[in-house]
């Protein structure tokens, strides 16, 4: 059961599964930056995403209607592109009005059209369709698959040309789309002169005005292009990912997109690297469903993760700043390397606990519902050892993460919790594939050079 | 503070009398309207008689809880003041744009003329003829359905043939198959050559009474004793009427009107239905009370979905195994403890705002999907009896259920309980040094931090204390509404909240006013789904345009006189907070 588990994880069909479901977190997310580095957060990404979904799954499916059906067929799905984006920056401007314009909250204006959108989409589709559940009847069309030339379909991957075949061949053109845009995104970001404005307005909207920069325009331009985003996202969730709208089908996503910005450091390519990470938890969520746990468990991961990473960014910044007032106040003496080693083992201790947290919430389950974890005579016991151990090594890493000066002092404890907690779950992991006792030592090992590698022979030569 | 402005009173005696009067003048209106309203509700409950009222169990309760809907309209005009009218119009405003949605969903209601099943026959006393090459024989029915929706090729006419002879004195029928359809038919006798020889469009009173036992309505066709010139064939020839744009328009206006009658006045019919609005209420102004709190500290937490979902969760975990234990202990016992399980949830992204700094609108969102699943997996996995069709726990026992205090409805005791949480939320708002910790870091924080409040401690405590309230609203969800748990309890409920705190800005004494006023739209709408089958969600789409109207503070300048600026720019806040204890968190205003 788990071996099949870890042939899927390690399989092209699985890495094309992450592409898939993370081509409509990065749409939005690539979207959200946007907006957020020119000072204004567009929440209202979901309502957009549900909008333009719903817009273009319902006029490919007109289309066909209109035009007949050979060139409907033909057509449809970019007429369904162009209005399904269009609509979702009508959404934007009329968000960026209310705004801007009207002197609205962002936030709340956000959160009013993300209600239009779910209403709006539910009442037009129960008026055309008679059913507010999906659109199931209409007879929609999707975006073009792109097939890579010379490219077969095959059951198993033998070489690393069939993996990157079965892992790329047979994308949605939407994903290719998502992908390149995070390139064109860093280059109009970093490289024209209206990146660079929208960057100023902002970091510093008063000192953007005072040199002539017009503070209004670059952010209804910024909202408008974030609201393209999500429409290019929605796109793809109802005419790439689905071949219809269902109502809601969002699901969250326009949220998710408002935190991978700030845990990608915003930067477009950081962005592209937390979506894919969420990506990777969602098809994760998928794929374990074949495990006897309850459904519920996975899927909750991708959002716990995500309040985890909150955590971790906050975290993160605060050390990062504490590493920089020190730069700056001793000068010349500062041992950058030493600092810099410190930075990255306190996030290993991050990661660490974030893996203690998540034992924790998954003991709590196993306590809470026995019986989707195979009785109570099993799930208790496991349950509770899980969460004892996963609590322990909580408490154990907890000073190095509050306080990065202790992994200085003691960068014996530091090494020791490391090599225990990361040994453990190596240990885990490794149990799949060899003896309990092999994995031990080779975890143990493993977890050792980790910790030497990333800084602590720094740490030990300082010493 | 007006008065002085406009420099009509220059002696201060006298400028304190009209204050005097004034503060009076806004009691007078309020309780009047109060009391008004609350003579209506009753009266259009029980149709103005007074045996009707006195008949009905409880009447002495359904009195009471009408008082107390006339309590929160006096509260709300005493505390919003001008304000008042503001929410008011913002209302208007947006079930007028409502209108216009439903009116323009309803377009096409005039669609049902030309649609639906239909019966077609020739009546004749003549003998009928031998003659199978034709469609029809004299007195013989035959069917068909014009324009069927999601078909390749509907039917839009017939013309069904017939034998007949010389001086044969024939009827010909084109009408609706049942009452149900509505569809609105011509008929036409045409001779072989295709000539038309007679047209009707509709049928009398006295047809479709006496004459055709078929016809089912005056929209029917009806030729009547009809002399056949010559034998032959002949054709029967019939479609749907040609609609007008004046009709399609009326048929759309009187469809919205209808839908928009059963909205206002829907909830207010029967004593059921005033109960629907009632419950819902409750939770309601719960989860208002909830965002009023944890928003008047400037947090935007959206926590109190996952909130609900826990107090829903432990509530009814112990109502469910504790058959035995008598309600008067068990159910103080079961509103402790669902407040708690909202306060720890609370406390999770409080505590991650307030010493991590981590976005509490983000993490609440995740929290609350997380909290949603661990519902649905113990739901699933562990409460669900093995032998229940779909995903529920067993109905609780009645000790476990808050006491009905209206018959035939789910009126519970937790109106009382909703009296002492908006008691509660009032004093420590207003009269508590927390309150004032609150109030102060929800007008500056910075300033808040300088002036020696603990903000990270008031922070995670009022994220906190919201939970204890939307705990609250998931037991009543369980314990009061539901009677047992099921998937999807809170269905959405909590973003409504969200509205019912904008509406009330803030003002925890107004929350029930706004919570009853959105519970009824939402009663209406279920009853405006039911009676004239325009969706739900129209209701929701009028809650977003109420939320973009309410926060765009421009739009007041835009409308309003000039002078008012300088208060609105006093206000200065993104979030609407009442400007009396915006602008002095310290002072008194009650």
């Amino acid at each position: 059961m788990f071996e099949n588990v870890i042939d899927g994880i390690f399989s092209a069909l699985f890495v094309a599964a992450i592409l898939r479901v993370t081509t409509p977190i990065l749409l939005p997310s690539l979207g959200a930056l946007i907006s957020e580095k020119a000072g204004v957060l567009n929440i209202g990404l979901e309502g957009m995403m549900l909008s333009s979904a719903f817009t273009g799954v319902v006029v490919s499916a007109y289309a066909q209607d209109w035009f007949g059906f050979e060139t409907g067929v033909a057509i449809g799905p970019w007429l369904g592109l162009a209005l399904g984006v269009s609509v979702s920056v009508l959404l934007s401007f009329v968000l960026a009005l209310f705004h801007l314009d009207l002197r609205g909250d962002l936030f709340l204006s956000g959160i009013a059209l993300n209600i239009l959108g779910s209403s709006a989409t539910v009442a037009i589709m129960f008026e055309l369709t008679g059913d507010r559940g999906n659109t199931s009847t209409l007879a929609s069309l999707q975006m073009p698959f792109i097939q890579i030339p010379g490219c077969v379909k095959t059951e198993t991957t033998t070489n690393i040309f069939e993996f990157l075949c079965g892992a790329f061949s047979n994308q949605n053109l939407m994903t290719w789309i998502a992908f390149i845009a995070v390139f064109i995104v860093a280059f109009v970001l970093y490289r024209t002169p209206f990146g660079m404005h929208l960057r100023a307005v902002g970091e510093n909207p008063e000192a953007a005005a005072s040199v002539g920069i017009n503070v209004k325009r670059i952010r209804y331009y910024a909202l408008m292009i974030s609201g393209f985003f999500a429409g290019l996202g929605g796109i793809h969730i109802g005419m790439g990912y689905l071949q219809l709208f269902q109502r809601d089908m969002t699901n969250g996503r326009g949220f998710i997109a408002l935190v991978t910005p700030s845990l990608g450091g915003g930067t477009p390519v950081g962005t592209m690297i937390a979506s894919s990470t969420f990506g990777f938890f969602d098809a994760l969520g998928l794929r374990i469903g074949s495990l006897e746990i309850p459904a519920q468990l996975p899927q909750s991961i991708p959002y716990f993760a995500t309040v985890l990473a909150l955590v971790i960014y906050a975290l993160q910044r605060r050390i990062s700043q504490r590493v920089t007032e020190m730069r700056t106040a001793s000068g010349a003496a500062f041992d950058a390397a030493f600092w810099g080693s410190i930075q990255r083992i306190s996030i290993l201790h991050m990661l660490l606990m974030m893996i203690a947290v998540i034992g924790v919430v998954t003991s709590g389950s196993m306590l809470a519902a026995p019986n989707g974890f195979g009785g109570a005579e099993t799930a208790v016991p496991a349950g509770l050892l899980i969460g004892v151990a996963s609590i322990a090594l909580f408490v154990i890493g907890l000073p190095f993460v509050r306080d990065i000066f202790s992994i200085q002092r003691k960068w014996a404890a530091s090494a020791l919790v490391t090599i225990v907690s990361l040994g453990i779950y190596l240990t885990l992991f490794l149990a799949l594939f060899f003896e309990p006792l092999l994995a031990l030592i080779i975890g143990l090992v493993l977890s050792a050079l980790v910790w030497f590698m990333i800084g602590g022979r720094v740490l030990m030569r300082a010493e | 503070m007006r008065f002085k402005r406009k420099g009509q009173a220059s002696e201060r005696e006298s400028a304190v009398n009209l204050l005097f009067v004034r503060k009076h003048l806004l009691m007078i209106v309020g309780g009047a309207a109060g009391i008004l309203v609350t003579l209506f509700v009753m009266n259009t409950l029980f149709d103005g008689s007074m045996e009707k009222m006195t008949g009905t169990t409880d009447w002495r309760n359904i009195l009471l809880v009408n008082a107390l809907v006339g309590a929160c309209i006096f509260l709300f005009v005493v505390e919003l003041k001008r304000q008042a009218i503001r929410v008011l119009l913002t209302v208007v405003v947006a079930l007028l744009l409502g209108f216009l949605v439903t009116f323009v969903f309803n377009l096409d209601s005039a669609e049902r003329f030309e649609q639906g099943e239909f019966r077609a026959q020739v009546v004749s006393d003549a003998e009928p003829t031998e003659n199978d090459e034709v469609d029809l024989e004299y007195n013989k029915r035959r069917g068909g359905e014009f324009n069927k929706p999601n078909v390749v090729a509907p039917v839009s006419e017939i013309a069904w043939t017939f034998a007949g002879r010389e001086g044969d004195i024939v009827s010909l029928l084109a009408y609706a198959k049942n009452r149900r359809s509505d569809v609105d038919l011509l008929v036409e006798l045409r001779d072989s050559s295709g000539a038309v020889l007679a047209t009707a469009t509709a049928a009398t009173e006295k047809q479709v009474d006496e004459t055709f036992d078929d016809l089912v309505s005056t929209k029917d066709a009806v030729i009547e004793d009809f002399a056949l010139p010559a034998a032959g064939i002949y054709t029967l020839y019939s479609r749907p009427e040609d609609i007008a744009t004046g009709v399609v328009l009326s048929e759309a206006l009187s469809q919205s009107q209808l839908a928009f009658e059963a909205l206002l006045l829907g909830p207010i019919e029967r004593v059921n239905r005033w109960g629907v609005w009632i419950q819902d209420a409750i939770t309601l102004i719960l989860l208002g009370m909830s965002f009023a709190i944890v928003f008047r500290a400037q947090q935007f937490s959206l926590g109190a979905e996952g909130q609900l979902y826990f107090g829903a969760l432990v509530s009814g975990i112990i109502a469910l195994n504790s058959p035995n234990i008598p309600g008067i202990i068990l159910i103080p016992f079961i509103i402790l403890a669902s407040g708690t399980a909202g306060f720890i949830y609370g406390l999770i992204p409080g505590a991650l705002k307030a010493y991590l700094g981590a976005n509490e609108l983000v993490s609440t969102l995740m929290l609350n999907v997380v909290a949603t699943r661990f519902f649905e997996m113990v739901l699933n996995f562990q409460l669900k009896p093995p032998d229940a069709g779909y995903v529920a726990s067993a109905k609780f026992t009645d000790n476990a259920v808050l006491p009905v205090i209206v018959d035939k409805t789910q009126v519970t005791v937790a109106v009382f309980l909703l009296v002492a949480v908006v008691l509660v939320s009032w004093l420590l708002i207003r009269r508590t040094p927390l309150g004032y910790e609150i109030r102060i870091i929800g007008s500056n924080l910075r300033f808040a931090d300088y002036g020696g409040v603990n903000s990270k401690r008031t922070i995670m405590l009022v994220m906190a204390i919201g939970g204890i309230v939307a705990g609250l609203a998931g037991m009543h969800l369980a314990n009061g509404i539901h009677r047992q748990l099921i998937l999807n309890i809170s269905f959405a409920l909590a973003f409504e909240g969200v509205v019912v705190a904008l509406l009330a800005r803030l003002n925890v004494l107004v929350v029930p006013f706004t919570g009853l006023l959105y519970a009824y739209l939402r009663a209406g709408a279920q009853f405006m789904e039911r009676d004239a089958n325009v969706s739900f969600e129209v209701v929701r789409m009028i809650q977003a345009i109420i939320i973009l109207l309410i926060t765009a503070e421009a739009l007041v300048t835009f409308f309003q006189a000039r002078q008012k600026r300088a208060d609105i720019d006093e206000e200065g806040h993104s979030l609407i907070v009442d400007p009396d204890a915006a602008a002095a968190p310290g002072g008194d205003n009650v």
